[in-house]
């Protein structure tokens, strides 16, 4: 696996060290001055024929708060090339008085600005609002407030209660998982194998799932900030990163470093991944506080945390053979793998914003598919055939299992 | 059916109502929301996590208890067209509006009342901040009011600048297939940089009537803004030489003294009479404006502009201050008013006139002297219908008496008037 012998180390190489003559340094600068010069005449001279055609505008509102059951606060962006002037706004087909916060102190929103439209209005828990943003030329765009309820403000009280449902869905459970480990250590290659193929499972499930949300929340993101792509760069680029700590680990157990080559590492990546999927579903809580919009119920615990203890196996089960580790980095897997959903929820309820939530939901994806990558090497390097049906039937009870928790927690 | 006495039936019924309101009573204090997480409320209190509502005031800046109030927010910045103005602007031929150029002059021994309208494409203000591309009589909308005496000669010329072919349309009774101003008669539409055109109508019946361009797509052509009121007043010789025309009532009932009553109403309806000069006289075209092409309207007003006889700012709590250009319309209580209401309204098969704490006489397209409907506080116009509304405030007190459509849905879309009885 060592490639260190084929690369040449990053040592300049003599060959052609001044092309056309010139010294190196002007041959990098200058297809950057070229660029430079070439935009300069584009953006001065326009030298396009007029090509007729008005954009036409695109103001999107990703999202609303409810900070009090006087007030109802749109979340405004402008994803036009030209700036949009918000005139006046429409709640349930009345013209209603408003205000216009943070766009500088009018109602007219620069391209790619965002801004918050603040609306004096009693509106009723549970009934459905219809706000629209009537903009200077007429155009019109629609928002649904589906059974308003009042967005909780921070208050230490909020951050305990994200807390205490970050420690029962997150880490109590992940903890509980992990004590399967004497009964994993003492399990015959075979069967650790198909623990190991299980986990898997549960993490594809996972990334399935997750994808389909973060692809769901990118439709909301204000389209300036191109949703899907952001999601797409999220998972391969959260996968490239896992990936490139994976292989200069591999680097170093090659070169001799021990530690380097246990399983240890995998149970810590295995951790981390699973910790930035928790993280994204701690995002979900904690945006649903911030948007009223969750009811906290014992079948969402309940859910949360069958669902979560099946990740407490899959965290452990690399470090099955071999020496066992020293129990504090017992307590640290499960913190890294568990608390995240603590830090999440505190994030989605005070910065919540579909973009933020996509974010957060593709580099989950990501990392997971990294690590289940990482636990088949794993299995294969365990001299295990990957195939062999008990694995193929683990693999898919971990899907199954993943699927029926997963129905319990439909926020 | 023996078995089943009223007895029984009775407590049947009063079960079923029971049940009903019981149900009804439970929905409305329950949010769907929390019917449907019933059960985790349940869960959650049970593991002693907070409730999700509750001492929320963070982002809030104002304190004040409020319910917020509907109204379009800020004054009207662009000035082109006043709808203050325009209230109270008729154009006879001998004065009107600078904007429109009219003449008077006998020809035959009938007066003639001529007028240029030009069609143009110009934004027009619809609301605060909203603009709406409008076509155009004179550059506004509704277009110019005419006035004319019954048997006068209104002689129109017509020069379109816009980028469609127009005409225009007038509802009166008219004898000649070539001035009706529709595309399949006379000289068609009207395109632009084509010759003017000058139509020709006699001022006939006595009432209130409605002109407009009549291309097509007619729907387009009309709520775009192509439209105004004709108001043709009664001759009162005529009156009292044929009476049966100006009223409802059967021959038989016509007396002298009710022809000298309607001679009299028709000279305070004649703008060459002393006595009209006694009358508050108002044009309301009731109008609206679909902004965004979805065939439904944004924006409803009593002569375009939003809520612009509204009051100008407003706390919530009943405390009115007029604005610069969005105020009430200031009244006279001693003298009497009558407003021409004219229904211009697109995509909605009716609108209404309704005024608070009074009632009104109403003269259904004013084509009568004596009232169709008497003391009523809401009348119904489908398109294009009109009527003249005669108002008498001298026994109120003074203040603001609301005026509006009384399709609630109207009035809060811009619809929503006050009158200032001073
Ligand atoms: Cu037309």
């Amino acid at each position: 696996m060592s490639d260190e012998s084929e690369t040449d180390g990053g040592v300049v190489r003599e060959t052609d060290a001044r092309p056309f003559g010139l010294p190196r340094w002007v041959s990098l600068l200058l297809p950057l001055v070229l660029l430079a010069v070439v935009l300069g005449v584009f953006v001065v001279g326009s030298p396009l024929p007029e090509t007729g055609g008005q954009p036409l505008p695109d103001v999107s509102i990703t999202h609303t708060t409810i900070p009090d059951d006087e007030t109802v606060v749109l979340h405004a962006t402008n994803n036009g090339p030209d700036s949009v002037t918000i005139s006046q706004v429409l709640v349930d087909e009345a013209y209603w008085n408003f205000e216009v916060r943070g766009a500088g102190g009018d109602r007219t929103l620069a391209p790619m600005e965002s801004a918050r439209v603040v609306l004096p209005y009693h509106w009723n828990p549970g009934w459905d609002l219809e706000a629209v943003l009537v903009l200077s030329d007429g155009a019109t765009f629609h928002h649904a407030i589906v059974a308003p309820s009042e967005t909780p403000g921070l208050t230490l009280d909020l951050l305990w209660t994200l807390a205490l449902v970050g420690l029962f869905v997150g880490v109590i459970p992940v903890a509980l998982g992990m004590l399967w480990f004497p009964a994993i250590r003492s399990m015959s290659d075979r069967w650790l194998h198909a623990i190991l193929l299980f986990a898997v499972g549960v993490l594809g499930f996972l990334a399935v799932d997750a994808g389909f949300e973060a692809l769901e929340l990118a439709e909301q993101v204000p389209s300036a900030f191109e949703g899907t792509a952001l999601v797409v760069l999220g998972v391969l680029g959260s996968l490239l990163l896992v990936q490139s700590v994976s292989a200069w680990r591999q680097g170093r157990a090659a070169s001799g470093d021990s530690r380097a080559s246990s399983g240890l590492w995998i149970a810590y990546l295995v951790a981390l991944g699973i910790g930035l999927h928790n993280l994204a579903e701690g995002l979900a809580i904690g945006s649903s506080f911030a948007l009223g919009r969750v009811s906290l119920g014992a079948f969402l615990v309940v859910g949360f945390m069958l669902h979560n203890v099946t990740e407490g196996p899959a965290v452990v089960a690399p470090v099955a053979r071999g020496e066992r580790p020293a129990l504090g980095h017992f307590a640290a897997l499960g913190v890294l793998a568990g608390a995240p959903v603590i830090l999440g929820g505190w994030i989605g309820s005070l910065a919540y914003s579909p973009t933020l939530g996509a974010v957060f939901l593709a580099i989950g994806v990501g990392a997971i598919l990294q690590v289940s990558w990482e636990i088949a090497g794993l299995v294969r390097e365990g001299n295990g055939r990957l195939a062999s049906a008990t694995n193929m039937l683990a693999f898919l009870a971990g899907l199954a299992v993943m699927y029926v928790t997963d129905l319990f927690v439909a926020l | 059916m023996p078995s089943l006495g009223y007895e029984r039936a009775g407590a049947v019924t009063a079960r079923l109502e029971e049940r009903l309101t019981d149900r009804l009573v439970g929905e409305q204090s329950v949010s769907r929301r929390t019917v449907l997480g019933s059960l985790g409320v349940a869960g959650s209190a049970a593991l002693g996590l907070g409730s999700t509502r509750g001492s929320a005031s963070a982002g809030h800046e104002d304190d004040e208890d409020h319910h917020g109030n509907f109204g379009a927010v800020d004054e009207y910045r662009d000035r082109d067209f006043d709808p203050h103005e325009f209230l109270r602007a008729f154009n006879t031929g001998r004065n009107g509006q600078d904007a429109v150029p009219q003449d008077v002059y006998e020809e035959d021994g009938r007066t003639v009342r001529e007028f240029e309208f030009t069609a143009v494409d110009v934004p027009i203000t619809i609301a605060p901040g909203v603009e709406f591309s409008a076509w155009a009589y004179n550059g506004q909308v509704p277009g110019p009011t005419i006035r004319a005496v019954e048997g006068d000669l209104i002689r129109v010329r017509f020069e379109n600048f816009g980028r469609h072919g127009h005409t225009i349309h007038p509802h009166v009774k008219n004898v000649n297939p070539a001035m009706d101003g529709i595309p399949q008669n006379g000289p068609g539409v009207i395109d632009a940089g084509e010759d003017p055109f000058t139509y020709e109508w006699i001022a006939q019946p006595a009432g209130v009537h409605f002109y407009h361009c009549h291309s097509l797509p007619l729907k387009e052509h009309l709520h775009r803004g192509l439209y105004g009121a004709i108001i043709v007043d009664p001759d009162p010789e005529r009156v009292r030489e044929n009476p049966a025309d100006y009223t409802n009532d059967h021959p038989s009932q016509i007396t002298d003294a009710l022809v000298e009553d309607m001679v009299a109403e028709a000279k305070t309806r004649n703008h060459e009479y002393d006595e009209n000069d006694a009358v508050d006289e108002m044009v309301m075209v009731m109008n609206s404006f679909d902004t965004n092409f979805d065939g439904g309207n944004e924006v409803y007003a009593a002569n375009t502009r939003a809520f612009a006889y509204g009051v100008g700012e407003t706390d919530g709590k009943g405390n009115w201050k007029p604005g610069e250009t969005k105020r009430p319309i200031q009244i006279d209580k001693t003298r009497r008013q009558r407003v021409y209401l004219v229904n211009a309204t697109e995509f909605d098969l009716v609108n209404s006139f309704h005024t608070h704490s009074q009632f009104f006489d109403y003269y259904d397209h004013g084509t009568t002297l004596t009232p169709t409907h008497q003391t009523i506080d809401t009348v119904m116009q489908c398109q294009a219908q009109r009527g003249i509304v005669e108002l008498d405030y001298s026994d109120h007190q003074p203040g603001l008496y609301m005026f509006h459509a009384h399709q609630s849905e109207f009035a809060e879309l811009g619809w929503m008037s006050f009158f200032e009885v001073v």
